[in-house]
């Protein structure tokens, strides 16, 4: 999960593809990634992981790191 | 009204009755009472409609917990809760262009639509059951006991000017036994000194100077209008930010913490951010119930960079008042959300740009544009 997470965000979600990024790195807060991108990573989970995350789930702190994702998403499984 | 010595009074009198009774479901139904009363006194119809409001949303939100047709109850609790917000808010205003449809159609003439007289805290209200059922509905939350839901819907403190809370957060601290401690006193009211300085010194002092501006500000010099505006996007700024504070801080006597509304928006590097640190409360409900469910109807680009934005914002705007100044006011702000995501997509394209935009001095000219970009939004609001 984390491999499809990170090649999605690498590839069509953050603002300079050519970071370097792990489970730890910050998305949002550091600038990579803005909230809007959220929406098309809730729709990326649904459809690729086959799983529904609420919209309230997906906020800026949850989602702010893959290792922070990964976690929410175990959680609506 | 949260300025007045009726509220103070009122504040003492519940804390103190409040942490004599030993036990916490009691205590709930009195923050309930005492808010009930509160709303009595204030606004009768208020008090009238919160209590239908609450036994109609709590009981659909019984039925979204227990029935299997789930989203059925779902759609038609939230249609009756949008229902009672346009009667009451919106039907007057929409007079002009409702009245002659409707004596076109019922052949009848003579329809038209009186503006009524807008209860207390309604636009809150409204917005707190809607995310509490569609919560529900969502499978975060379960269904709460009537005495929670009652406290969470009518609790003073928060109930004219919000913040637009969830029922998640301050249901599980209603339900614990809350302790009482000295440091709680001591935390709510350095919060409601702190709002009290924001709102009646800051506030009202560039109230009093620059509403002669505001009042004619076409008539004035560029200049004067410049600082006309710039002094109302501060004052809106401490107004509003200081009855979050006064809302949190009386919320604290109570053993409450209540959610944070305002993280220094004016810091905001773009608009997305801006939103994020303005009216937090409400701009979450926006995204939340609104931003994101919209985006996903469609995947087209047209709907979900441009139009969606558009959409929720202009009725993010509209919530503030019936008025097109907010809808204008509303769908300025969706513009520039719109035009930040594609400033995003040419960031993508652009590694050098991308590179550039990651300069500290670049953060601060994209602050004082977006500082810039609210300034000229907040003339809708003057207006």
């Amino acid at each position: 999960m984390q491999e499809k997470l990170i090649a999605f965000i690498r590839d069509e979600l953050i603002s300079d593809p050519d970071v370097e990024i792990t489970a730890d790195t910050p998305l949002i807060s550091s600038g990579l990634m803005d909230s809007f991108a959220l929406v098309t990573l809730q729709a990326f989970i649904e459809k690729e992981l086959g799983v529904k995350v609420p919209a309230p789930r997906i906020t800026v702190d949850s989602f702010n790191t893959i290792a922070r994702m990964i976690s929410i998403i175990g959680l609506h499984r | 009204m949260y300025t007045s010595l009726a509220f103070y009074l009122h504040l003492a009198v519940s804390v103190l009755i409040y942490w004599l009774i030993p036990w916490q479901t009691w205590r709930t139904a009195f923050l309930s009472l005492s808010s009930l009363v509160f709303l009595l006194r204030a606004d009768a119809n208020s008090f009238y409609l919160v209590l239908i409001l609450t036994a109609v949303t709590w009981f659909f939100g019984y039925q979204i917990g227990q029935s299997v047709i789930k989203k059925t109850w779902h759609h038609i609790g939230v249609i009756l809760l949008v229902l009672v917000l346009v009667i009451y808010k919106y039907l007057g205003w929409l007079d002009d262009i409702l009245a002659p449809l409707l004596n076109l159609f019922s052949g009848f003439s003579g329809y038209h639509f009186d503006k009524l007289l807008i209860p207390l805290g309604l636009s809150y209200v409204t917005f707190k059951y809607i995310s509490y059922l569609t919560d529900i509905y969502w499978g975060l939350i379960k269904h709460g006991r009537f005495i929670d839901f009652l406290c969470y819907g009518s609790l003073f403190t928060i109930y004219i000017a919000g913040p637009i809370e969830r029922f998640e957060r301050p249901q599980p601290q209603i339900d614990n036994k809350l302790v009482f401690e000295s440091a709680l006193l001591e935390a709510g009211f350095q919060r409601i000194v702190f709002g009290l300085f924001k709102k009646l010194v800051l506030a009202d002092w560039l109230h009093y100077f620059i509403s002669p501006i505001w009042q004619n500000l076409a008539e004035n010099s560029f200049s004067m209008q410049v600082v006309g505006v710039l002094a109302f996007a501060f004052n809106i700024y401490f107004d509003f930010s200081g009855y979050s504070d006064i809302a949190i801080g009386s919320s604290r006597f109570f053993g409450l913490t209540i959610m944070e509304n305002f993280d220094n928006p004016y810091f905001a590097v773009n608009i997305s951010q801006f939103w994020r640190k303005w009216h937090i409360s409400l701009s979450d409900w926006i995204r939340d119930y609104l931003f994101f469910p919209l985006s996903r109807m469609n995947e087209k680009m047209i709907w979900q960079l441009i139009l969606v934005p558009l959409i929720a914002m202009g009725l993010c705007g509209l919530w503030h008042g019936a008025s097109w100044s907010f809808v204008l006011w509303g769908l300025w702000h969706g513009a520039g959300l719109s035009l930040l995501q594609f400033w995003g997509r040419f960031k993508r394209r652009r590694k050098e740009i991308a590179h550039l935009s990651n300069q500290p001095w670049f953060n601060r000219f994209a602050a004082a544009l977006t500082f810039s970009f609210v300034c000229i939004g907040w003339i809708w609001f003057i207006g």
